[in-house]
C-alpha cells in the first residue's frame, strides 16, 4: 500500500510539473499584450516597457520559465500584473473559500436529493415514481447551468425578492447571509451533478440487487430495508464514490460560468478574468491550484476506492 | 424653498451673466479672473450663458440650500467591472476606479459640474503672464487619514512618484512639467515647458488627472504599494476601511475632512457588479441604493425610469464613439489628407470614406444600440464640455447622415448599390459587440455593403487598433473632460492613439494625419485665452469632421441611477464621477 | 489513475432484437429521436424554414411573440425564430464536429496505447492523465483564449478537451479484448497489427464508444453554449444558441421569450440526445460509468 501511495504521489507531482510547464508556454503563445492594454488610456509606451521589465517579460523565455518554476516550488506565485500587483497567493486565498463554499454546498444539496431519489427509483423500478425521477434527472442534466442560474435570479431575486441577486457573504457575516447568497449558485451547479448521482445510484443499486448474495439475504427472510441498507447500498456506493471523485472537477467547471452570473469572485472567475486580461501570473497560479485540487482529489478517491473495495489491487 | 430669482442678488447675477455680446462672452474678463480658487463666479456664469447651458439651478449652488440630513449607510453597486482592480492613482486606468479614489484621495483641483476646475487641496493660485509658472497656496491644517499633516512635500513626493514610469502609468501626463518647487510649507510652484490651457483640468484634477492626486508618503512606506492600491490613505472625504478584490470596498466618513459640510454619509459600501441583470435586480429589490461605476447598460434605463422607486439622473457624458476607417487599405485608401477637400472629393478612396461617414444613420444607431440615450457625434469635442462644444456642427458637417448622397458617392466610386464592394471586417473589443452589430446592420441597410464582425478580447483589440490592423474599427474615448483629451490625444498625427504601433515603413501615419489640424491643436494647447482657445478647438474639430478622420458616431449619456431615498444635489452632478461626499439620504 | 471497470463493456451482441425495435419500446427515446430529427432538419434546411433573415434588424425591438414573429424579436429587432433555426446549424454542427474529431483522435490514441502497451502506452497515458487533471470545460476555455474565438477554434478547443474520454475508453476496451483467444489466433496466423486492430479490436470496442459519443455530443453543445455565454465562443455574425442567450442576457426579465426559447432549444436538444444515448446504452448493455458524463 505504501509503495502504491508513493508511486501515485510521485505521479501526481509529475502531472503538476507538466501542467505548470504547459500553462507557462501556452500562455506565451496567446496573442494580446496586457501592458499595451493597461497603458492604452495614457498612451505611454515607456510605461509599458518599464512594466514589462519589472515583470521580467523582457528576458528570454527559458530564463522566465526557470525563474517561474523555482519560485513556484518555493510557494511564490508572483503578483498580478494589473492594478496594485496584488500577490497571486492573496487573490487565490480570497477567492478559493468562495468557490469551495459554492462547491461544498452544491455537493451537499446534490447528494441529499440524489441518493434518496436514486434509491427510490431503483426500488420501485419502472413505476411512475421511477419514470418521474428519471425524467427530472435528464432535465437537470440537459439544462445549461448558466441558464438555470438566470432563471433562478429572475424567479427568486427579481420576482419574489427572497434572495439577493448577486454577491457573496463570508460565513463571518452569519450563516443566514452566507447561505442566502450561495443557495442559488449552488443549486445551479448542483443540479446536473445531482442528476448524475441519482442515475448512478439507481443503476448500481439495480445491479447489486440482482447479485446472488442480496437475493440470498432476502430469501433468508431479512427485512427488505435491512437487506437494502446493510447489504445492497454499501456495495452500490462504490461506483457512486468514483463519480463523486470527479464531482469537484464537474462542480468547478460549473462554478466558472455560474460565478460570472452571480458576480462572485471565486477561482473560476479569477481564471476567466485572468485569461481575458492576459494576467499571466494569475492564470498560471489559478490553474496550478485548480489542477492541484483535481490531482489531489483523484488521489484521495483512488485511496478511498481501494479501501472500500478490497478487490482492487495496487498495480 | 423660494424661487432663486426672488432673491435680488441672484437676479442681478443672472442679468450680469447674460449681459454680454454673445460672440464675446469673455468681454470684460481679465486674466486675473482665470486664476482661482475657482474660475471666478462671474467668469463661470458667463461661460455657461455663452454655451447656452445656464439654468436657474446654477444659481442655487452658491446659495446654501436646505442642509441635507447627514448620516446613514449608502450601499452602492459599481457597474462595468468584476472588481475594483486598484485605487492607487498611479495605476488607475478605469473610470470606475477613479470615481472611488477621488473620494479617498485629494488633488490640487477638482472639477465641478461644468467641468471647470475648482481648488481642492489648493486654496488658490496665480498664473504668470507667460502662462508658464503656476503658484499654488495649499490648504493648511489638512491631514491624511493616518494623521500625517499634508504639506508641500507631499505634492513634490506625488509628482516624483508619478513621473517614474516604473511606479506610475501616468508619467506622460507630466511631460509638460519642467519643474516643481517648494516655496514654503504650503506653497508650491509648477514650472511648465510650454503654456498649457488644460493644466488645471487635465494635470491637476484629483479624479481624472491622477498624476497629482496626492498620495500619502507615510502610508505607502508603511503598507507597501500592493496594499496601498487596495486601501489607499489620502486626505479625501472618506477613509477606505476595507477592500477585497471582487468583493467590494467600504468607505467610512473622514471626521477630519477639510470641508466641515462634507461628507454627509457615515459609511458607503461599494460592490462591483459585472452583469446587467443582477445589477438591475439588486437596485430594484432595494439591496443597493445607487449604481455608480460605468454607465449601466442603456437597455436597462427605460426599465429604471418606469420604476417609481428609482431616480434616473441623466446628463451629457464626456467622450466620443466612432467608426475608424483604415486609410491604408482599399477601398478607402487615402494617401494625403492635406489636399483641399474639393480635391480629396475627387479621389475614389475618399469618396468611399465619405460615403461611410454619410451613410452612418446615427439616429437609428442611437435608437437601436443605445435605446435612445446619446447624442449624434460629428466631432470629438463632446457636449459635456459645454463651452467648447460646437452645437452647429451637426447641421454643417458633411458627415451628416444623407442617404442619397452617401449612395451616390459609393456609386461614383464604382460600387452602385454596394455591388462589387468587398466584405469588410469590423474590429471591436468584446464589450462593444452588440454595438458593432448595429453598425454592420446599418451599413447593410443604407449602403448595401456586407460587414463581418471581428470580436477580440480587449487586449488584442487595442493592440490591433494601435497597429492599424483593421478595415474598420469600432472604438471610442471615455473620459474627455478637457478638449485636449479629445483632440490632442486622438486627432493629431502624433496622437497617442493614432497608429502608435503601426509598421512605420509601410504606413506614413496612422488613421489620419493633417498638417492644419496638427498646427491648430498645438496652438490651442498653449492658448490660455478661453475664447481664442475655443475658436481653435472648434476649427480643428471641424477639420476632423470634414476630412473624415473617422466616421463619428455618438456621444454617450452619463446615467446615475439611485433610489428615491437618496438625495443627489444637482451641483454634484459631474458626468463620469460619483460625488459620494455630497450624497445624503432624503 | 483509476482504471474504469470494463469487464462487461465489450459484450455487445448481435443476437438481440434490432435497435429500432428496441428503440420503439422506449417512449423517451422515440420522443428524443423525433425532436432531434426536427432540429437537424431545421438546421439543414434553415434558409427554407426560417421566415426571415436572421441578421435583419428591421423589426420591432423586443417584440413579444405574435403571428408575424412566433417566438418574438430580440433586442436588436431580429426575428428570434429565424435566429434559432440558423443557430441550430452552428450549435449542432459544433456538437457533431467536435465529437467526430475527438472520437477519431481519442480512439487512435487509445487503441495504440492499449494494443502496443509499453512505452507508447506510458506516453499516451501520461498525456491522458494530464488532461484528466482538468475539467473539459476549463480546457476549452483556455484553448479558446489561446486560439481566439471563432467557429473552427471553438470546435478544435472542445474536441481537444474531449479526447481523453475517448482514449481512455478505447484503451481499456482494447486491453480487455486483447486477452481474447481469437486475437491470439489472428496474431499467430500472421495478420498485421493494423489489420487486427481494424478488423477485430475496433468493432468490439464500438459499443461503449458509441454511447460515449452520444453523451459527448450533448456535452459539446452545452460547452459551446457556456463558452459563448462567457464571450469566448463563436463570433457574433453567426448566431449560436449559447450566443443568442448570452446576447439577450440583460433583457430576459423583461422579455421572457428571449430567455426561454434559446435555453429551451439547447435543453431539448441535449435532452433528446441523452434519451437516445440512454436507449443506446440499454440496447448495447454498456454500464454507466462516470466518464461519459464528465462535463
Amino acid at each position: 500500500m505504501s509503495k502504491y501511495l508513493l508511486r501515485r504521489t510521485l505521479g501526481a507531482m509529475v502531472v503538476m510539473w507538466a501542467v505548470a510547464t504547459l500553462v507557462f508556454f501556452m500562455l506565451r503563445a496567446v496573442p494580446g499584450d496586457p501592458f499595451t492594454a493597461m497603458v492604452f488610456d495614457t498612451g505611454d509606451p515607456t510605461a509599458a516597457e518599464e512594466m514589462r521589465r519589472a515583470f521580467g517579460f523582457d528576458q528570454p523565455v527559458y530564463v522566465q520559465y526557470f525563474k517561474y518554476l523555482v519560485q513556484a516550488v518555493q510557494g511564490n506565485l508572483g503578483t498580478s500584473i494589473y492594478g496594485s500587483r496584488v500577490p497571486v497567493a492573496t487573490i487565490i486565498a480570497e477567492s478559493f473559500p468562495r468557490t469551495l463554499s459554492i462547491t461544498v454546498l452544491a455537493f451537499l444539496i446534490a447528494v441529499t436529493i440524489a441518493i434518496p431519489a436514486g434509491l427510490i427509483s431503483a426500488l420501485y423500478k419502472y413505476s411512475a415514481l421511477d419514470h418521474g425521477v428519471t425524467i427530472v434527472a435528464f432535465l437537470g442534466l440537459s439544462m445549461p447551468d448558466f441558464w438555470l442560474a438566470i432563471l433562478l435570479i429572475i424567479a427568486f431575486a427579481a420576482g419574489l425578492g427572497w434572495l439577493p441577486a448577486i454577491g457573496y457573504a463570508p460565513l463571518s457575516e452569519g450563516f443566514g447571509a452566507w447561505l442566502s447568497h450561495l443557495i442559488m449558485p449552488a443549486i445551479a451547479i448542483g443540479t446536473p451533478f445531482a442528476a448524475i448521482i441519482a442515475r448512478m445510484v439507481r443503476s448500481s443499486m439495480l445491479e447489486v440487487l440482482r447479485t446472488e448474495y442480496v437475493q440470498v439475504a432476502s430469501s433468508k427472510g431479512l427485512l427488505r430495508w435491512q437487506v437494502l441498507l446493510q447489504h445492497a447500498f454499501p456495495n452500490a456506493l462504490i461506483p457512486v464514490i468514483t463519480v463523486m471523485g470527479i464531482a469537484l472537477a464537474l462542480l468547478m467547471a460549473g462554478a466558472v460560468v455560474v460565478e460570472n452570473v452571480f458576480a462572485i469572485k471565486g477561482l473560476g472567475r479569477v481564471l476567466i478574468q485572468g485569461i481575458l486580461n492576459r494576467d499571466y501570473p494569475v492564470v498560471q497560479g489559478a490553474i496550478l491550484i485548480v489542477s492541484g485540487i483535481f490531482v489531489l482529489s483523484n488521489l484521495i478517491v483512488d485511496m478511498l476506492y481501494a479501501a472500500i473495495d478490497p478487490r482492487i489491487r495496487y498495480e | 424653498m423660494t424661487h432663486p430669482f426672488d432673491d435680488p442678488k441672484l437676479r442681478a447675477d443672472f442679468d450680469d451673466a447674460h449681459d454680454f455680446d454673445s460672440r464675446d462672452p469673455m468681454f470684460g474678463l481679465h486674466r486675473s479672473e482665470l486664476s482661482g480658487p475657482v474660475l471666478g463666479r462671474r467668469a463661470v456664469l458667463r461661460l455657461l450663458a455663452a454655451s447656452g447651458v445656464l439654468t436657474a439651478g446654477h444659481f442655487l449652488t452658491g446659495s446654501t440650500p436646505a442642509r441635507a440630513a447627514s448620516g446613514g449607510h449608502l450601499r452602492a453597486a459599481w457597474a462595468g467591472g468584476g472588481e475594483i482592480t486598484t485605487l492607487d492613482p498611479a495605476r488607475i486606468n478605469q473610470v470606475l476606479q477613479f470615481q472611488i479614489s477621488s473620494q479617498i484621495l485629494g488633488g490640487l483641483t477638482h472639477i465641478n459640474s461644468d467641468l471647470v476646475a475648482e481648488g481642492d487641496l489648493a486654496q488658490d493660485w496665480t498664473v504668470s503672464d507667460d502662462g508658464l509658472e503656476w503658484t499654488f497656496n495649499l490648504r493648511e491644517g489638512v491631514s491624511f487619514h493616518n494623521g500625517d499633516p499634508f504639506t508641500a512635500e507631499d505634492v513634490l513626493f506625488t509628482v516624483e512618484r508619478s513621473r517614474d514610469p516604473e511606479k506610475s502609468i501616468h508619467s506622460r501626463v507630466l511631460s509638460n512639467v519642467a519643474d516643481v518647487q517648494k516655496l514654503g510649507d504650503h506653497t508650491v510652484k509648477f514650472v511648465l515647458k510650454a503654456p498649457q490651457a488644460s493644466f488645471l483640468v487635465k494635470t491637476l484634477e484629483r479624479a481624472s488627472g491622477r498624476a497629482v492626486t496626492i498620495v500619502s508618503r507615510g502610508a505607502l512606506a508603511a503598507m507597501g504599494p500592493a496594499q496601498y492600491g487596495l486601501t489607499p490613505v489620502g486626505t479625501g472625504p472618506f477613509r477606505c476601511t476595507f477592500h477585497e478584490l471582487g468583493q467590494g470596498v467600504v468607505l467610512e466618513r473622514n471626521e477630519n475632512y477639510h470641508r466641515p459640510d462634507r461628507p454627509l454619509l457615515d459609511k458607503v459600501t461599494i460592490t462591483p457588479v459585472l452583469d446587467p441583470e443582477p445589477l438591475a435586480a439588486a437596485i430594484e429589490a432595494g439591496d443597493v441604493d445607487l449604481i455608480g461605476g460605468a454607465n449601466p447598460s442603456s437597455e436597462l434605463i427605460d426599465r429604471f425610469i418606469a420604476n417609481p422607486e428609482l431616480e434616473v439622473n441623466m446628463t451629457a457624458d464626456v467622450g466620443f464613439q466612432a467608426v475608424w476607417v483604415n486609410p491604408h487599405r482599399d477601398p478607402f485608401r487615402v494617401e494625403n489628407f492635406d489636399k483641399p477637400l474639393e480635391e480629396l472629393m475627387k479621389e475614389k478612396g475618399f469618396k468611399v470614406r465619405m460615403a461611410l461617414a454619410k451613410g452612418l444613420d446615427r439616429d437609428r444607431f442611437i435608437k437601436q444600440s443605445e435605446f435612445g440615450r446619446g447624442v449624434p457625434a460629428y466631432g470629438s469635442i463632446n457636449p459635456a464640455m459645454g463651452f467648447f462644444f460646437d452645437g452647429n456642427l451637426g447641421e454643417d458637417s458633411p458627415q451628416k447622415f444623407d442617404l442619397e448622397a452617401a449612395r451616390q458617392l459609393l456609386a461614383d466610386a464604382g460600387y452602385p448599390n454596394g455591388e462589387g464592394f468587398p466584405t469588410l471586417k469590423l474590429l471591436c473589443p468584446a464589450n462593444l459587440r452588440r454595438d458593432a452589430q448595429v453598425v454592420a446592420g446599418i451599413y447593410k441597410r443604407t449602403l448595401g455593403i456586407s460587414i463581418e464582425l471581428v470580436t477580440k478580447d480587449i487586449t488584442v483589440a487595442l493592440d490591433d487598433f494601435l497597429s492599424m490592423n483593421f478595415d474598420l474599427a469600432r472604438i471610442g474615448s471615455g473620459g474627455d473632460f478637457d478638449p485636449d483629451d479629445a483632440i490632442v490625444d486622438w486627432m493629431q498625427t502624433g496622437s497617442k492613439f493614432n497608429g502608435l504601433k503601426r509598421d512605420k515603413e509601410t504606413m506614413a501615419f496612422g488613421y489620419w494625419s493633417n498638417e492644419e489640424a496638427d498646427a491648430l491643436i498645438d496652438a490651442q494647447r498653449l492658448e490660455t485665452d478661453l475664447e481664442k482657445r475655443r475658436e481653435m478647438v472648434q476649427k480643428a474639430n471641424r477639420l476632423t469632421s470634414e476630412k473624415v478622420a473617422c466616421a463619428f458616431l455618438f456621444h454617450p449619456t452619463s446615467t446615475l441611477v439611485y433610489r428615491k431615498t437618496v438625495n443627489y444635489p444637482a451641483a454634484a452632478r459631474i458626468p463620469g464621477l460619483v460625488e459620494l461626499d455630497q450624497i445624503s439620504f432624503a | 489513475m483509476t482504471e474504469p471497470a470494463t469487464s462487461t463493456l465489450a459484450e455487445a451482441t448481435i443476437a438481440r432484437p434490432g435497435f429500432f425495435t428496441s428503440l420503439r419500446r422506449d417512449k423517451k427515446a422515440v420522443a428524443g429521436a423525433v425532436i432531434l430529427a426536427l432540429f437537424v432538419l431545421a438546421a439543414i434546411a434553415a434558409p427554407l424554414m426560417a421566415p426571415y433573415d436572421p441578421n435583419d434588424m428591421e423589426y420591432d425591438m423586443i417584440g413579444a411573440p405574435d403571428w408575424l414573429h412566433p417566438l418574438g424579436t430580440d433586442d436588436l429587432g431580429r426575428d428570434l425564430l429565424s435566429r434559432l433555426i440558423y443557430g441550430a446549424r452552428v450549435s449542432l454542427f459544433v456538437g457533431f464536429a467536435t465529437v467526430g474529431m475527438a472520437l477519431l483522435a481519442g480512439v487512435a490514441l487509445g487503441v495504440a496505447a492499449g494494443y502496443y502497451g509499453g512505452f507508447i502506452d506510458s506516453v499516451i497515458m501520461r498525456y491522458i492523465d494530464l488532461q484528466w487533471a482538468f475539467p473539459n470545460f476549463i480546457i476549452a476555455v483556455y484553448l479558446v483564449a489561446v486560439f481566439g474565438t471563432g467557429l473552427s477554434n471553438v470546435i478544435v478547443a472542445i474536441a481537444l478537451a474531449f479526447i481523453d474520454d475517448f482514449a481512455r475508453v478505447a484503451r481499456s476496451m482494447v486491453l480487455t479484448i486483447k486477452q481474447e483467444q481469437y486475437i491470439d489466433a489472428a496474431r499467430t496466423a500472421g495478420t498485421s497489427n493494423a489489420r487486427i486492430m481494424w478488423r477485430h479490436v475496433l468493432p468490439n470496442a464500438l459499443a461503449p464508444l458509441i454511447v460515449l459519443a452520444t453523451v459527448s455530443v450533448s456535452n459539446a453543445i452545452l460547452a459551446e453554449a457556456g463558452l459563448s455565454f462567457l464571450g469566448l465562443g463563436v463570433d457574433a455574425s453567426t448566431p449560436t444558441w449559447g450566443l443568442i442567450l448570452a446576447e439577450s442576457r440583460s433583457f430576459i426579465s423583461r422579455a421572457w421569450w428571449l430567455g426561454l426559447f434559446p435555453g429551451l432549444a439547447i435543453m431539448l436538444t441535449v435532452l433528446s440526445i441523452n434519451f437516445l444515448g440512454d436507449a443506446l446504452r440499454d440496447y448495447l448493455d454498456v454500464r454507466e460509468t462516470g466518464d461519459p458524463v464528465r462535463a
